[in-house]
């Protein structure tokens, strides 16, 4: 029976969200860094975004999958070590359904923004470089607007 | 980032679970939530749906009067002291 004085571990959805957050960081933020570096060579129009994105959109995908797997066991063998050993859970309920819906309603408001910026520079004729990045990096964004406001309601309620 | 986020309804969740010996868990392992909702809801940082209220009140063997308390605005508690 775990008592009230007890260690109070993150829910599972919580622990996802952390996963989610940092490996988009780390694989958006690379992938602009290479962008960054390849704008100061040569001009947009010559540079090949595509690969590299479906490479970058790829590795987020595992990365969370791989993050997910290893938080779990990682915080198992961690509170094991610390002589808590804790069950992992994965019970979904009705706050993290209410959180993930907050979440959703935030990132979305943001995208339909973003987009209307798509239309914008769709219509302004510029290269697909500047159009396909700049939907990429709505998309980071808006993740990390969902990420923020999940961290933010868990931390400080709903 | 601030303190939680307060919301109008308290309870006395905690108090009642008490009386009866139980802990977070228990409740939490009945009403299959985690144990970090029935934190949430005794911090107040989150206020259970209707559903949820009504069986935290059944597992405490209470009605959900006895457990819930809304308050309307700091004015009107003003105003009644």
């Amino acid at each position: 029976m775990t008592d009230d004085e007890a260690h109070v571990p993150m829910t599972g959805e919580e622990k996802t969200a952390w996963v989610y957050g940092t490996v988009v960081l780390l694989t958006s933020g690379t992938y602009f860094a290479y962008m960054g570096t390849q704008l100061a060579q040569r001009p947009a129009e010559d540079i090949d975004w595509a690969i590299p994105m479906l490479i970058t959109i790829g590795a987020s995908i595992a990365g969370v999958i791989v993050g997910t797997i290893v938080s779990a066991i990682g915080g198992a063998v961690w509170t094991g070590i610390r002589g808590r050993f804790e069950e992992p859970d994965f019970t979904k309920d009705e706050r993290d359904l209410a959180i993930k819906r907050l979440a959703d309603r935030r990132s979305f408001a943001f995208l339909s923004l973003a987009m209307a910026g798509t239309l914008a520079l769709a219509m302004l004729d510029v290269d697909t470089f500047w159009i396909g990045n700049w939907v990429f990096l709505a998309g980071t964004v808006g993740a990390i607007v969902e990420v923020t406001t999940k961290v933010r309601a868990y931390r400080r309620g709903v | 980032m601030g303190g939680p986020k307060p919301t109008r309804v308290s309870n006395r969740i905690r108090e009642l679970r008490a009386d009866r010996e139980l802990t977070q868990a228990d409740i939490a392992s009945r009403l299959g939530v985690t144990r970090q909702t029935i934190i949430a809801i005794e911090q107040g940082r989150y206020s259970p749906s209707l559903e949820m209220a009504f069986q935290i009140a059944h597992e405490l063997k209470v009605p959900l009067d006895q457990v819930f308390q809304y308050r309307a605005s700091q004015d009107q508690g003003d105003d009644a002291n």
